[in-house]
């Protein structure tokens, strides 16, 4: 068995779910977006989550951040279980153990780059540990634009400034949501060997979401899911593999 | 395209309603205005008509004077026997009518608010008498009264009761023989009634032998014009005969001006609030129709023209407009009451029996209403449908180019200075009517400033909030950029406020230099040690008064002075002057002389007057000039300037004459105030309670004061009347509220993705209401600094004619600052909704916005 894929059981998880199921909607009209899913995220990993449209993998990675609560199902994020949790207590899990990824919008329009890596921490009060953030800051490779505004900068550089806003505080899991999407080869490849340099150089756990193999392949390890089920759970070696993991064939 | 112009406003229902409740409050001042005033001139109506039943003609002298309050004094009595013995007459009779007999309450103090006559009326043959008695009957004897019934009641005055009352002659007491309305009127409007014996009026008023007026019923074969014209004929020139209905109308030509001035001055504050409105609904269209402006992009491409995409929004407009001015109409139905009882609260009695609401009402606040809407809706329209489609269709299409940016500077510059250029002009008389174009002046200040404070907002958002950025840290740096990123938008909502902060500070200031200058003109004129005068601060009281004064002991001198009014040919305006005692009044009163001293004032010959500087340069009179005063009894005098003095806050008015002439203008019995100088060595205030005690038992109507509590009691005056002048701009001030919240309800809604990032990365919902919280503030502050300064700039304006009057302005630093710390207040209250509203945002809806 490959020691970095699934032992749902190991004690090293920092993001541990059981039983997910979430619903949408009542009645005839509604939907399991989740449907019996237990997962385990093992400390610096980086795992992707693959699936068709309408698989469930943003929900399960929505659910598993605490931006949306499950209709049935318990997480754990670094020890903490979250379904006690009430808004106040989720927002300050969220900016003190959780670091966000988006496809768009990541920053805020307002601020310059090197307030948006600091946000989070600022809004906690807290002062950046200087070393973490000129080490991050080098790694994103952004010295010369930090006092830009988002307007000025290019989609990739965008997306680094959030990877580093999600790395600075050092967060249990970092989840990312398509952060590729929206970007070129090129910018893509940078992104990604950003989340890879956080997983290996700086031992970040890192979940995500994406329907790009390509993408996928940078990961250790791919979910894919299906109808709210996860399907397949395997480590990820290249494009090539992951795509025959999306197959049909490979799926049923 | 009319059905996407309605589907909008359904689909945006809060915003409609904000917007909406900008023009009703406006609309409801308008409406309430009128609604009140013709409900007060209807109600004066039918007072006058019920008192002048069966009544088919009236004898009165002869107006010779224009007076603020249209009275008339009395005439001999003689002129009723030549009445008698006119063709026609049936019945006459001789009355007084006296608007200053005061009924004396158990505290003896006089009855009755500020403003509101006292009247006092002589008994008549049955057949004039208006009255109907509730209890009792009509006073049979000299030592008898009938009292109106709101006064019985609101004392507790009962039949058989001892009241007394006060006019010119010292106060005596009567046995309550009557209670009485007048017909269906059980309200005057806080006036009260007492009727007497036609000798005891007479006697009380100070009007031996003469009569207000005669009231006449013809015979059965004479018409009142008929009756009139043969009157007229035989009556000496003094006085006039007019139709009972005549007189009616006349009686209210006399309230309308002042029912006139009370419209011209709630529709003031009305179309303040109204241009606050406006303000608003320019904002909520430029800002709704720039969120909208690839919607519009896209049904343009699909080949809506642009006069049609015009006209949605337009037709948006209208429907606010219309709905907002109907429901303005209903509200002004309740504002009218409020208003009065506003009046009531200070004083002010008016009746108001019944709601008036004239067909002229309704079509003004619909019109109005719906026009500002449409007109305030127009620009954005324009300006949204000019960007070509295609540009439209990619996001984040700017509306403005650099050059309009420019454009638009400029023309705020040019408003600016015009809107001054035109404020001084009407000010120093060059345009006129002076009012009006300092009101256009204003305007055009306002709108100047509002379009130069895009401009001003990054710099004043900056200095604004970096304190917050510094004390709030992160919540407090976003509410700024939020504040400065679309400054046009934050420039406009600010400046809505900054409107009706610029007139109460401007208000506050004036007031506080008002105050103060009448102070120093105290200080320096009235050097009296004792101020006498009637308890409401304004009415006359008996001159008899000064005798009583004189024989207390510690007295040295007392002064009278009469402040009344008459015409001076060749000149215009009110025509006030003072008569003073010329031996006693250089003790009393120190006028700030120009040219001549107190010796001329001691020595003043009954021909002589000293004058005003300001009113002789404007009239061309200097020393030794004639001019011709004409008095309310139509006498003409000659008099000699043989002095000129600067009076500061207008206490002697155009000229002061000596009182020898007191009989000629109408004033014998009267005094304004009496002025008391101590003997050396003797206690103001044992002197002060012994008047109180000795002559205010006779004289229950006077109020003796010293010259600390008599600045303290104007200053209450000026208080009372800034009351009521704030509580009308508050209304300006929370429609420019209502643009606040709007605006940040809009802003929120643009920005749901920004608040969801931020909510997804760790921000709380408390520091998401305080980025909302603080951006209002920041706004609410940018409003209030320019209103503060534009306040002290119209101050500065308006006191500049005063200023050789000798008006001081002085600047109420504390009202000042606490006006920013109601703004700050006003900012936080305005947030509320809307910071409610961004932290309740679902997180996971937020982010998947488009």
């Amino acid at each position: 068995m490959n020691p970095l894929s699934a032992d749902h059981t190991n004690s090293a998880a920092i993001v541990s779910a059981r039983g997910l199921r979430r619903d949408f909607g009542e009645g005839e009209a509604a939907v399991r977006a989740l449907d019996d899913v237990s997962v385990d995220l093992p400390k610096g990993r980086f795992t992707a989550i693959m699936g068709p449209s309408g698989s469930g993998k943003s929900t399960l990675m929505h659910v598993l951040a605490g931006l949306d609560r499950p209709t049935a199902g318990t997480i754990t994020i670094d020890g903490t279980e979250l379904g006690p949790l009430n808004d106040a207590e989720l927002t300050r899990l969220r900016r003190d153990k959780l670091g966000f990824v988006f496809q768009f919008f990541n920053l805020l329009p307002v601020l310059t780059a090197e307030e948006n890596i600091l946000l989070p921490l600022k809004l906690a009060g807290r002062e950046a540990d200087q070393e973490r953030k000129s080490t991050l800051i080098d790694a994103v490779g952004l010295g010369d634009r930090l006092s830009h505004r988002p307007a000025e900068l290019s989609g990739g550089q965008q997306q680094r400034v959030a990877i580093a806003r999600a790395l600075l505080s050092e967060p249990a899991v970092v989840f990312a949501d398509e952060p590729t999407g929206n970007l070129d080869t090129t910018s893509s490849g940078e992104v990604l060997a950003l989340l890879r340099r956080a997983v290996d150089e700086f031992g970040q756990t890192v979940a995500m979401v994406t329907h790009d193999p390509q993408a996928a392949a940078s990961a250790d390890r791919v979910l894919v899911l299906v109808d709210g089920r996860i399907v397949s759970d395997e480590p990820a070696r290249d494009a090539d593999q992951v795509q025959s993991l999306m197959r049909p064939s490979a799926i049923s | 395209m009319s059905a996407v112009a309605l589907r909008n406003l359904a689909a945006r229902k809060l915003r409609t309603l904000l917007t909406s409740l900008a023009i009703v409050l406006g609309v409801m001042m308008v409406a309430g205005t009128y609604i009140l005033t013709d409900t007060i001139d209807s109600s004066f109506e039918r007072i006058f008509t019920q008192s002048n039943q069966g009544v088919d003609a009236v004898v009165k002298t002869k107006q010779a004077v224009e007076t603020d309050d249209g009275t008339v004094p009395p005439f001999d009595a003689s002129v009723l026997h030549r009445v008698e013995r006119s063709p026609g007459v049936a019945v006459a009779a001789g009355v007084i009518a006296d608007p200053q007999v005061s009924i004396i309450d158990s505290d003896g103090e006089p009855i009755g608010g500020m403003g509101a006559p006292s009247f006092g009326f002589s008994t008549g043959p049955e057949r004039f008498d208006p009255l109907t008695y509730v209890e009792g009957g009509p006073p049979q004897a000299d030592a008898e009264i009938v009292i109106d019934k709101a006064t019985a009641d609101a004392e507790g005055f009962e039949l058989g009761d001892a009241i007394e009352v006060a006019g010119k002659a010292e106060a005596s007491e009567y046995e309550l023989a009557g209670i009485a309305t007048l017909g269906e009127v059980d309200s005057f409007g806080g006036a009260t009634l007492a009727l007497l014996t036609l000798p005891e009026a007479q006697r009380i008023t100070g009007k031996r032998g003469q009569f207000d007026q005669i009231t006449i019923a013809a015979d059965e074969q004479t018409t009142p014009e008929q009756l009139t014209a043969s009157l007229s004929d035989s009556l000496p020139k003094t006085v006039q005969a007019e139709t009972g209905e005549e007189d009616v109308q006349s009686q209210r030509e006399d309230i309308g001006v002042f029912l006139g001035f009370l419209q011209t001055a709630l529709l003031v504050f009305a179309g303040v609030a109204l241009f606050v409105a406006a303000f608003l609904i320019f904002n909520t269209f430029s800002i709704t129709v720039a969120q909208r402006t690839r919607e519009f992009a896209m049904l343009r491409t699909l080949g809506a023209g642009r006069r049609q995409i015009i006209a949605a929004v337009v037709l948006e407009a209208l429907v606010i407009g219309l709905l907002a001015s109907v429901l303005g109409l209903a509200a002004g139905i309740g504002f009218s009451p409020a208003v009065g009882a506003l009046f009531g609260g200070v004083g002010i009695d008016l009746p108001t029996s019944g709601t008036i609401i004239e067909l002229r009402t309704v079509i003004v606040s619909l019109v109005i209403g719906t026009a500002i809407a449409v007109l305030s809706a127009l620009l954005p329209a324009l300006r949204a449908t000019r960007v070509p489609p295609v540009q439209g269709l990619r996001e984040g299409a700017v509306l403005e180019t650099p050059r309009e940016r420019g454009r638009r500077n400029v023309a705020g510059v040019v408003l600016s200075a015009l809107g001054l250029a035109a404020m001084l002009l009407g000010l120093f008389g060059v345009l006129s009517p002076g009012e009006l174009w300092l009101g256009i002046g204003a305007i055009a200040v306002f709108i100047g400033v509002a379009l130069l404070s895009p401009r001003l907002v990054t710099p004043m958002a900056s200095v604004i909030g970096r304190p917050l950025e510094r004390l709030r840290g992160i919540p407090g740096r976003i509410a700024r950029e939020n504040a400065i990123r679309n400054p046009g938008r934050t420039a406009v909502t600010a400046a809505a406020l900054m409107i009706g902060l610029a007139l109460v500070s401007f208000v506050a200031i004036f007031a506080s230099g008002l105050r103060s200058s009448i102070e120093g003109a105290i200080d320096k004129t009235i050097v009296g040690d004792l101020f006498i005068a009637n308890s409401d601060g304004f009415s006359d009281i008996p001159v008899g008064v000064t005798d009583a004064v004189a024989e207390i002991d510690g007295v040295a001198t007392v002064s009278p002075t009469r402040y009344t009014q008459n015409e001076v040919e060749g000149t215009e305006g009110g025509g006030y002057l003072t008569l003073v005692d010329p031996e006693t009044a250089p003790d009393v009163l120190t006028l700030d002389w120009e040219q001549g001293s107190q010796e001329v004032l001691g020595e003043l010959g009954a021909s002589e007057a000293v004058i005003d500087e300001k009113w002789g340069t404007d009239n061309g009179f200097s020393v030794g000039d004639e001019f011709t005063a004409r008095t309310v009894s139509g006498e003409e005098l000659e008099l000699t300037v043989s002095g000129t003095f600067t009076d500061t806050t207008d206490y002697i008015g155009d000229y002061a004459a000596s009182d020898a002439n007191a009989a000629a203008y109408g004033e014998e019995r009267n005094a304004t105030s009496v002025l008391v100088n101590l003997a050396a060595g003797s206690d103001a205030a044992a002197v002060r309670s012994e008047i109180e005690a000795a002559v205010g038992e006779r004289f229950p109507t006077i109020e003796t004061q010293d010259q600390q509590q008599l600045k303290d009691s104007i200053g209450e005056q000026l208080n009372t009347l800034l009351g009521v002048v704030y509580a009308l701009l508050f209304l300006a001030v929370i429609v420019s509220l209502f643009g606040i919240v709007n605006t940040l309800a809009l802003s929120i809604h643009e920005r749901t993705r920004e608040l969801g990032l931020l909510r997804a990365v760790g921000t709380s919902r408390s520091q998401v209401r305080r980025i909302v919280r603080y951006e209002a503030v920041i706004t609410a502050l940018i409003g209030a600094v320019l209103g503060l300064a534009l306040g002290v700039v119209f101050a500065v304006v308006v006191s500049r004619p005063l200023a050789d009057e000798g008006f001081v302005l002085s600047i109420p630093v504390p009202t000042l600052i606490a006006l920013l710390a109601l703004a700050v207040l006003a900012g936080v209250l305005a947030a509320i909704g809307p910071a409610r509203r961004a932290s309740r945002l679902d997180v996971l809806q937020a982010l998947s916005y488009e």
